[in-house]
């Protein structure tokens, strides 16, 4: 499946989900790498809101009123950016 | 309607982990099932059956929970199989059964739009509603149904609401297959359903765009704190332990004395011969002391249900991803590892779970190693022995404790070096777990569970215990040397030959030939060790006023060698807890790996592995501890 390239982002607003601070609520943009199926399936898809509830070796974000437990290195590979 | 009259037909229930599937099957079937508020607790398709309110009779299957129908695991092959037909002896369900959290819609369609899609015929359980409302969504359940072109039924599953406007969807005319529409001018499926499940719940489940602090968040914010969140740990599973082996014994308590009362009823009744002596010694002394063991059992599956109904379970993985990292497994491989404490069998089925396929193997490799409550009778015969004491105290859970400790260590150590000499995988499968919502648990699933664990560990008991008893009663007794004393008779009898066949290969150990004989019976199941040992030791001491389940412990302590020196001396002893820690001694999990690796020589190299382990380490200590002069 083709995906958007990061760069089709505007650079400032793009991060990773790494990058979010705990507390902040951001929207995914993109999902680029090899987990994206995955992700998708759990319920991070493009467009959704979440909030990061903690950060650390795994971090927990809430989805839609759900809590997901993600790694560092899956959440490399969600793009998002600040809520509008 | 021509089918109205032929078999019944299939109703399939899918859905994702926790959206109350097997909450809803119970409901419609009333069978008994375990529910657990944890991804993954059904792993394997249960059926049942129930009736529409015409009286027509439904096959109702339960599959696995699964995210989507793309087969990333062995839990998401199953139900794509039963969907398509191909699982053996079932063909294509009749009509499919969408159960989705309503509070969760974004991600729970993406499942059912693929459901939609494959053209089968479809109705949309909501279950949850109360959970959704109480989120402050405001659902539009007509709405839905009109988009999706299916019946959507809004339900709430653990109060039973809803489940007869269920029926009433599942009756004839059946629903037709609705049309993808969402696939129409999308470029791929999966932003076509993105887009489309977007605009629906705008339309039908509007969401509160504040994000609220739930309860569960607030409980999270203690028990998966970094520290707070290790303390809770200790301190939740400490109590289960505990609890386990304190209330016990009362219960086991009454056990025996219903035991002895028994046997002497029975003694009393009969004349003094061979059938006499079966029924006593054989029967109910054999069948008795692992029956006294019912309580623990019964106390551990119920703290489990607990822990997985409640929520705490999933939270316990996240908590214990890190520490799994270290053996070279995930999170993911927690919930199998600590079922399997229970019993290894659920333990290594519930290993579908998780998506890496060699994480999965080495989980399987291990899981018999976390100590299993068959082992738990064996235990407590030896742990009160090495201590001297009589009762249950502190400093006993405190060995318990440490037993598990060192059986779950020395597992991480073998999972690490295993799971490294497999290499990694593929696409290497990261964290990624959903914590559920706390909630509070189902109290008439739970004790379901432990009473369905519970009559299955009695139905063992009278029939391969009872049998293994019986036999063992027999080989000690026959043949007869007549005019003997019970000692001389004993060794003259079939079990008296075959122990000192055996006893050259125990003995380096510190077991004499009767432990070598009740050791060979238990690799049938490790529990039969206590019968065994109980009916092996029936000759040695005549005293029988002492408390039931101290008797044997007596006998023991006064078991000598020929040369006059105590057989259970604290070295012997232990080296018998490391052979039981270690030895694989269950044909039924030998069975159940053989299945779920798909391979024999897996489960082989499992079995030679594990008891070869126990063997030389038991050998070890023993030898060494001579050495040093214990």
């Amino acid at each position: 499946m083709p995906h958007a390239n990061a760069a089709d982002l505007k650079i400032d607003s793009a991060m990773t989900l790494n990058q979010v601070k705990v507390g902040c609520d951001v929207q995914i943009r993109i999902l680029s790498g090899p987990g994206c199926d995955r992700l998708r399936d759990m319920g991070f898809c493009e467009e959704l809101q979440l909030r990061k509830l903690t950060s650390g070796r795994n971090m927990i974000c809430s989805i839609c009123g759900t809590r997901l437990a993600i790694s560092k290195e899956l959440a490399e590979q969600v793009l998002v950016s600040p809520v509008k | 309607m021509s089918s109205a009259t032929e078999f019944p037909s299939t109703i399939a229930l899918v859905g994702n982990p926790n959206a109350g599937k097997t909450t809803l099957f119970n409901a419609l079937t009333g069978s008994n099932q375990h529910v657990g508020n944890y991804s993954g607790v059904t792993v394997e398709v249960k059926s049942g059956e129930t009736f529409t309110p015409h009286g027509r009779k439904l096959r109702v299957l339960d599959l696995p929970g699964c995210y989507s129908l793309r087969a990333n695991s062995p839990d998401e092959k199953v139900a794509l199989d039963a969907l398509h037909g191909l699982l053996p002896g079932e063909s294509i369900p009749d009509l499919i059964v969408c159960v989705v959290d309503a509070s969760n819609l974004e991600r729970h369609l993406q499942l059912t739009l693929q459901v939609i899609e494959l053209g089968l015929p479809c109705v949309l359980a909501l279950n949850m509603v109360d959970v959704a409302e109480g989120a402050g969504l405001r659902l539009d359940p007509a709405k839905l149904s009109e988009e999706l072109g299916i019946p959507v039924v809004p339900m709430q599953a653990n109060a039973k609401r809803g489940i007869v406007e269920l029926k009433q969807a599942l009756r004839f005319p059946r629903p037709v297959a609705s049309e993808a529409t969402w696939l129409a001018d999308a470029a791929d499926p999966e932003s076509g359903r993105r887009a489309f499940i977007t605009r629906l719940c705008e339309l039908a489940a509007r969401r509160p765009n504040a994000h609220q602090q739930t309860l569960s968040d607030k409980i999270d914010s203690i028990l998966l704190h970094p520290i707070c969140g290790w303390i809770s740990m200790a301190v939740i599973f400490f109590t289960v332990f505990w609890a386990i082996f304190s209330f016990a014994q009362i219960p086991m308590g009454w056990i025996g004395s219903g035991k002895d009362l028994l046997a002497d009823w029975v003694g009393n009744q009969m004349s003094e011969g061979d059938l006499r002596s079966l029924l006593v010694d054989g029967v109910i002394g054999g069948v008795g002391s692992v029956v006294t063991f019912i309580p623990q059992i019964v106390l551990l599956f119920l703290f489990i249900g607990l822990l997985e109904s409640s929520g705490y379970m999933a939270r316990a993985a996240y908590l214990m991803d890190g520490v799994m990292a270290r053996a070279g497994l995930s999170g993911k491989s927690f919930l199998p590892l600590f079922s399997s404490f229970a019993c290894a069998i659920p333990g290594v089925m519930a290993t579908r779970t998780i998506d890496s396929a060699k994480d999965r193997l080495v989980t399987i490799f291990i899981a018999p190693w976390m100590s299993c409550s068959a082992r738990l009778p064996v235990y407590f015969l030896i742990v009160p022995l090495l201590l001297h004491d009589k009762e249950g105290t502190w400093k006993q859970a405190l060995v318990l404790f440490s037993i598990y400790a060192l059986g779950t260590l020395t597992a991480f150590v073998v999972a690490r070096i295993l799971r490294s000499r497999l290499g990694e995988d593929i696409t290497p499968g990261h964290f990624l777990l959903e914590l559920p919502p706390y909630r509070m648990p189902q109290w008439s699933y739970i004790f379901r569970h432990v009473l369905d664990r519970a009559l299955s560990f009695v139905k063992k008991a009278g029939t391969v215990i009872l049998g293994l008893s019986i036999l063992l009663w027999a080989l000690s007794t026959y043949p007869k040397k007549p005019g003997s004393d019970k000692a001389d008779a004993l060794a003259y009898s079939a079990m008296g030959r075959i122990g000192s066949v055996i006893e050259p290969v125990v003995k380096p150990l510190g077991f004499d030939g009767k432990m070598g004989t009740a050791i060979l019976t238990s690799f049938a199941a490790r529990e039969i060790f206590v019968s065994s040992m109980a009916i092996l030791y029936r000759v040695e001491e005549s005293d029988n006023e002492e408390q039931t389940r101290n008797v044997l412990r007596d006998r023991l302590i006064n078991a000598k060698w020929p040369d006059g020196r105590p057989i259970f001396t604290t070295l012997s002893l232990i080296s018998l807890l490391l052979f039981f820690m270690y030895a694989m001694q269950c044909l039924a999990t030998t069975a159940v790996v053989t299945r779920e690796s798909g391979s024999w020589k897996w489960a082989a190299g499992q079995f030679v592995f594990m008891s070869g382990f126990a063997y030389a380490l038991s050998l070890i200590v023993f030898q060494t501890g001579r050495l040093l002069g214990f």
